[in-house]
């Protein structure tokens, strides 16, 4: 599907900064019209023979840069039940990336400037959250030490607890990213989102953003989940005993129950730098604007600027030298 | 090109005051030239008195002409004063007491404060040199220093023993090369103006490299991204809900150990000054041979 614009017939995208469905051309609020399309061979608009990838869910045309949105890729099975809409647009992202590295002082000369930053794609990352209802029953032994002087002498006293637990956590949606394409390590980098905000899926959001869907089914991902859950349920079991300077555990168990699995996508906006034939991508949270990346270092650049600083440093102790020297 | 002095403006910045104010520093604190002579009661024009004739009359004028220079540099009164007479009887006159070694003390002294020597007022600043060739009957040929006045003020013990031991490189096989030396190191200790700190060359060196070291280091930290969710982010209501929390207390031991303190003392040092018998203040030192 490709949203047209009433008024110029222009191509209707979903603006951040407004919250709301935007015409680049005429300037028009919500002056959206669907206009279905159901192939996945042709733009709909100009009938350009558009490649998608197996699991791309929205595009660009290549053609006529109208934003493609694949019906049959976000109905049923396909259909998300969640979506988070961009908040940050094109222009914050760029801002946010520039001030974020503005310090980096070995990146190459272009890694920021603004014919590099326009290639930026926002993209919707399709995420499994998984709800669960864990319970944690936890039984040893704690101690507490105590010390303090009187006069040449120094005592301890330690004192020993029996410590009980049993607690319920109920964890609600535990994303995993479920783009085989997006590295796991930095998709986790990337949350927290905020889920205050999250809503039904809507088709509109999706225009003119790139998109994709699931890669993989929510039970092969689903380990990735339970690890989460046990981490931060062993993390808030310590957190009840942090009063204890050592701990001996008896007997211990975690039940993890999943009650809740949805399908939805997040905003994330994607800078890729390429840089002697290395790409170096960064991903920006299109929600709250987080930064994940690693910059290229140009070899160069650190020699020039380090004998500058070595240089400098040189000129100016060696003159503070000669005149602490003569005063 | 522009990015670069833009990322070093500040560098650019400081290197450009501190060239400044080193250049205008260094100008303003060249080791000014004194002032005219102020003494107007000193008895004598001479500053050469070669009682025990050591120096060839040539010498003498050459050793006149270089100390006449010298003392308009530094502003300080330079004497030099060679004798070969014991003068046992003559300081035992002022001090009944007084060591072999003072002698020469006593002599040094008397003399320069009859002759009111002094650049800036009479027993002022100045130097006294006075080597005594004859050996006493200890068996020992003694010399002095004497300083007053702000050359008092400059010379340490090690700075005297310095300049004697010089003196004493030359002074049995070419006396006036001896005090020759002498009087140009008076000039070098006295316009080397006190401060003394010379530091090493690869101060700057080492402290530069350290400084780019750290520079690099900071500059290619290169961490992907910090974690920002910890173990409440997926928690509903943040907390887990406790259905039981018990903390029984069982039994506790207690254990001691003892203490042991030390104390430390420290220790001193000294050193000092003289008057001479008119009773102005001078500072010195001697060397025998």
């Amino acid at each position: 599907m490709i949203f047209k614009c009433q008024n110029c017939g222009g191509n209707v995208v979903y603006s951040p900064e407004k919250g709301a469905m935007y015409c680049p051309h005429c300037e028009g609020i919500d002056s959206h019209q669907k206009m279905e399309g159901s192939s996945e061979e042709a733009c709909p608009n100009c009938g350009a023979p558009v490649e998608i990838g197996q699991f791309v869910s929205a595009s660009k045309c290549e053609h006529c840069g109208n934003y493609i949105v694949f019906d049959k890729r976000i109905e049923g099975m396909y259909e998300p039940n969640l979506i988070l809409p961009f908040k940050i647009g094109k222009e914050k992202a760029k801002e946010i990336l520039k001030k974020e590295f503005k310090k980096k002082a070995f990146t190459p000369a272009g890694f920021l400037s603004d014919a590099a930053l326009d290639k930026m794609e926002g993209t919707y990352v399709p995420f499994w959250l998984y709800d669960y209802m864990a319970n944690y029953t936890f039984d040893g032994e704690g101690t507490k030490v105590r010390t303090w002087r009187r006069g040449n002498t120094e005592y301890t006293e330690t004192s020993f607890y029996h410590i009980v637990r049993d607690m319920d956590i109920d964890f609600d949606k535990i994303p995993v990213d479920a783009s085989v394409g997006m590295d796991d390590q930095i998709m986790d980098l990337m949350e927290p989102y905020d889920y205050t905000i999250l809503e039904k899926f809507q088709d509109k959001y999706m225009s003119g953003f790139m998109g994709e869907v699931f890669n993989e089914p929510s039970g092969k991902l689903e380990p990735r989940a339970k690890e989460k859950a046990k981490n931060d349920s062993e993390a808030l079991l310590k957190e009840s005993m942090s009063a204890y300077s050592s701990i001996r555990t008896h007997h211990k168990n975690l039940d993890l129950n999943k009650n809740g699995l949805s399908y939805a996508l997040f905003p994330v906006w994607v800078y890729t730098y390429s840089y002697h034939n290395e790409k170096y991508p960064f991903y920006i949270n299109g929600q709250t604007g987080k930064v994940v990346g690693k910059t290229p270092l140009s070899v160069q650049k650190l020699m020039g600027y380090g004998a500058t600083v070595f240089a400098a440093c040189f000129t100016m102790l060696t003159l503070l030298k000669m005149v602490l020297e003569v005063l | 090109m522009k990015e670069y002095f833009h990322y070093f403006r500040y560098l650019f910045l400081a290197l450009g005051v501190v060239a400044v104010l080193s250049v205008v520093l260094l100008i303003t604190n060249q080791p000014e030239k004194a002032g005219e002579r102020t003494n107007t009661e000193c008895t004598t024009e001479e500053r050469v008195f070669d009682y025990a004739d050591v120096l060839t009359a040539e010498e003498e004028d050459q050793l006149r002409e270089q100390i006449a220079e010298r003392e308009s540099q530094i502003g300080a009164d330079i004497v030099i004063v060679t004798l070969n007479e014991s003068l046992k009887e003559y300081a035992r006159s002022y001090d009944p007491d007084v060591t072999y070694d003072k002698f020469t003390m006593i002599y040094a002294d008397n003399f320069y404060d009859e002759h009111k020597f002094g650049y800036n007022k009479p027993i002022g600043d100045g130097i006294l040199l006075l080597d005594n060739i004859y050996r006493e009957d200890d068996g020992s040929v003694y010399t002095w220093l004497c300083t007053t006045g702000k050359v008092e003020n400059r010379y340490s013990n090690a700075m005297i023993d310095n300049i004697l031991d010089e003196f004493y490189v030359y002074v049995d096989t070419n006396p006036y090369r001896a005090y020759s030396d002498f009087v140009d190191n008076v000039y070098y200790d006295m316009a080397d103006n006190g401060s003394n700190i010379t530091l090493p060359l690869y101060i700057p060196f080492v402290w530069s490299l350290i400084v780019t070291v750290v520079f690099i280091v900071v500059n290619l930290t290169n961490r992907k991204g910090k974690k920002t969710t910890n173990q409440r982010s997926y928690v509903n209501g943040g907390q887990p809900r406790m259905r039981r929390r018990e903390d029984t207390f069982i039994r506790k031991s207690v254990t001691s150990r003892t203490i042991e303190t030390s104390s430390s003392s420290g220790g001193s040092g000294g050193g000092g000054h003289h008057t001479s018998s008119s009773g102005a203040s001078h500072g010195g030192g001697g060397h025998s041979r």
